[in-house]
């Protein structure tokens, strides 16, 4: 077989036991590779009921098929394992250049389990694994960790790790690898440090051998070069990052604001792409093989926020900025940079602020509580809370927790803006209605990467749809879930998938991608095939979610979404109509009236019934 | 009537020299549509951009009217306002396939 190794390495924690096992072919073929063969791991060895925090709990690290291939941006992977933050489904993706170097190793996927009995790391040098003490990194924050495990492992290995908040289980926790890059949601990084797990170490040289290298070469090229004549036009992604996107959505009245109580932030110009790149960008820095480069090395050069390191992009500012309502550029990317180093998801770190400071300033939690004032806009406040988090420190306990616990403890739900208790990131869905059927049912929780319907509401990628109609949105919505579970389980970046490898219609359709996946591992995939595959993903990822206990009675949005109407910019006035897409949506999905996979469906996919 | 007319991202530098925060203020004749104030910009009016009035996605043939606002900005791949030699951040070598 190609493209896929068809090996797995499964690493037992409590009793250090390793074990390489092989995979079946027509499974391989039938769960694509990454999250999709992920799930089904996940679904078959843990109970879903389990305590996320537990030794019952099992980490997953995936790459897919075009992982550590020709392909531009084959060079990402997805954490997969139950949920602390959410109680449910984790499976968080990252870039960079770890992915890659892991599936060098020879393994396609990695399966951790138990717990250790002290603080560990597991260095895989192709077929040599080694369980090492990490207590010497201990308490460390993720760029030292980083530079000293490869000191005392090769210097040309990669690194994922976790910093300080994973070690205290704080719910926003963050795997972070090659320092900067991050699988940032849903609290992985604090199911690797529930574990001891403080890092992973790779090295190897096994590519995976490739069906058509010829062909292979050929269409990596081509897409390659198709972004570059972009590129030459004038890419926004390559020049500003995704930091110029705060524009676009304030332009729209969807960027959030102070908690979602607004859609348009009157500092906008203060923290966007443009601001950046006049006042601390140094350079785009690309993950491996990625001809967009979206990337930001950033540095403040002086002052009290001096740093340098990576970011912010748009979903930092979008929750550290303009959701706390934070308008100093300076201290932004101050704040996104302790969250790299100490290893934090920027989205629910900011918006589990956010929703304190409306708290505070409703006086709903004293100031005794907090311990200092902490009002919207207060951004030496919100530094402090970050720090106070990633170590349980104080009112840090309660922010660790994320928004949604927090509301709950000091009495006010309603002021948490969540979907399976995860905070949403920077889309307000009362002006971008698929978005927000996108948060009430993605398997994840609120995510933009589960189905960003955003691409076509918001960007006109590769169709503009209006953002403020639901009409045909339950099938936008569909379409896009299945066709992310596609590209998170290929190894390719979305960025790049969806502008390039999927067809320019309305319903993008992966013409190339799957050309790309026969020529890499020889299955032969029509591109129906891989998306009756993603669906079969999709829908074992429901089934997850069900027995974990957040079934279709969490395919909800928070009253501020529902009952609240947008006071401000174009969506002024709108609340998300959900009612109106969900028993469309149940339907497409070939899911009953109430939400739940109907034998017929699960029968056609080959699930269990 | 006086409109304004915003540019985000790479489309700001086909805005006159002096423009500030990527907007312009036009003084245009009763009647004039988005799609003829907008033509006075090099945008391409393909799919390759977003252009909307007032934050709303309109028809381009809807009639302005005093105090309204156009923004556009390039469909995030790209755009066609590269001028050569305009930024050096843009023209640096995008990783090289290793």
């Amino acid at each position: 077989m190609y493209g896929w190794h068809l090996r797995i390495l499964r690493v037992n924690l409590t009793n250090k036991k390793v074990t390489k096992e092989d995979v079946d072919p027509k499974f391989a073929r039938d769960y694509l590779g990454g999250r999709g063969w992920a799930i089904h791991y996940l679904y078959n060895e843990m109970d879903p009921k389990a305590d996320a925090l537990s030794p019952q709990n099992i980490l997953i690290f995936a790459t897919g098929p075009l992982t550590a291939t020709p392909a531009p941006t084959g060079n990402r992977y997805m954490v997969v394992t139950k949920s602390p933050l959410t109680g449910a489904l984790a499976h968080s993706n990252s870039g960079g250049e770890f992915p890659t170097w892991m599936k060098r190793t020879g393994f396609d996927l990695f399966i951790f389990e138990g717990k250790a009995d002290g603080p560990v790391y597991v260095w895989v040098n192709e077929d040599q694994v080694e369980i090492r003490s990490a207590a010497h990194v201990w308490g460390k924050q993720v760029p030292e960790t980083t530079d000293r495990l490869k000191v005392e492992t090769d210097p040309d290995a990669r690194v994922a790790c976790i910093g300080p908040a994973g070690e205290h289980q704080v719910l926003m926790a963050a795997i972070m690898n090659d320092k900067n890059r991050a699988a940032a949601r849903s609290g992985v990084g604090a199911v690797m440090g529930s574990k001891n797990l403080k890092a992973v170490v790779v090295m190897g040289n096994k590519n995976p051998p490739l069906f058509n290298p010829d062909g292979m070469r050929d269409i990596s090229v081509d897409t390659s070069k198709n972004v570059g004549i972009d590129v030459k036009k004038g890419s926004n992604l390559r020049i500003y990052g995704t930091a110029y996107v705060p524009q676009v959505t304030n332009t729209l009245g969807i960027l959030p604001t102070r908690n979602f109580l607004q859609g348009t932030f009157e500092h906008t110009d203060k923290v966007d792409g443009v601001a950046l790149k006049e006042q601390y960008l140094i350079k785009h820095v690309p993950c491996y093989r990625c001809p967009i480069s979206c990337g930001r090395l950033t540095e403040v050069p002086d002052g009290p926020y001096k740093g340098k390191g990576e970011g912010p992009e748009y979903e930092t500012i979008s929750s550290l900025g303009t959701g706390c309502g934070v308008s100093n550029l300076a201290a932004l990317t101050k704040a996104n940079y302790l969250c790299n180093e100490l290893g934090m998801d920027t989205i629910t770190t900011g918006m589990t602020i956010a929703a304190a400071m409306e708290m505070y300033e409703k006086g709903y939690i004293p100031e005794s509580a907090i311990g200092m004032p902490l009002k919207f806009g207060d951004h030496d406040a919100m530094i402090a809370m970050i720090k106070k988090m990633a170590s349980r420190e104080g009112f840090g306990e309660d922010l660790a927790q994320g928004s949604y616990r927090l509301a709950e403890k000091y009495g006010h739900p309603e002021i948490a803006v969540t979907a399976r208790k995860q905070e949403f990131p920077g889309y307000d869905p009362r002006g971008s209605q698929g978005m927000g059927l996108l948060y009430a049912t993605s398997n994840k929780g609120a995510s933009h990467m589960e189905g960003d319907v955003a691409y076509e509401e918001v960007f006109g990628v590769p169709i503009k749809e209006d953002p403020l109609t639901t009409d045909g949105k339950p099938e936008l919505v569909k379409h896009f879930e299945d066709s992310f579970a596609l590209i998170d389980s290929s190894g390719l970046c979305v960025f790049l998938a969806i502008r390039y490898v999927f067809s320019k219609d309305r319903m993008v359709w992966p013409e190339r991608l799957s050309e790309m996946m026969n020529l890499t591992t020889g299955a032969g995939y029509t591109p129906e095939e891989v998306m009756k595959a993603a669906e079969r993903v999709y829908n074992l990822e429901r089934l997850f979610l069900i027995k974990a206990g957040s079934g279709p009675e969490n395919d909800t949005l928070p009253q501020r979404m529902l009952h609240e109407p947008l006071p401000d910019g174009p969506a002024k006035g709108k609340v998300v109509e959900l009612d109106k897409m969900l028993p469309e949506f149940y339907k497409l999905r070939g899911w009953d009236e109430k939400g739940y996979p109907t034998k017929e469906k699960l029968q056609e996919l080959g699930l269990p019934a | 009537m006086r409109i304004q007319i915003k540019l985000i991202a790479n489309f700001r530098e086909l805005l006159p020299p002096g423009s500030k925060n990527g907007i312009v203020e036009l003084d245009l004749p009763n009647g004039t549509t988005v799609r003829e104030a907008i033509t006075r910009f090099d945008i391409p009016l393909d799919g390759s951009s977003v252009i909307v009035l007032n934050g709303l996605t309109v028809d381009l043939n809807t009639p302005l009217n005093e105090g309204d606002r156009i923004t556009a900005f390039s469909a995030i791949e790209g755009g066609s306002t590269y001028r050569q030699g305009d930024d050096d951040v843009r023209l640096a070598p995008a990783n090289p396939a290793s």
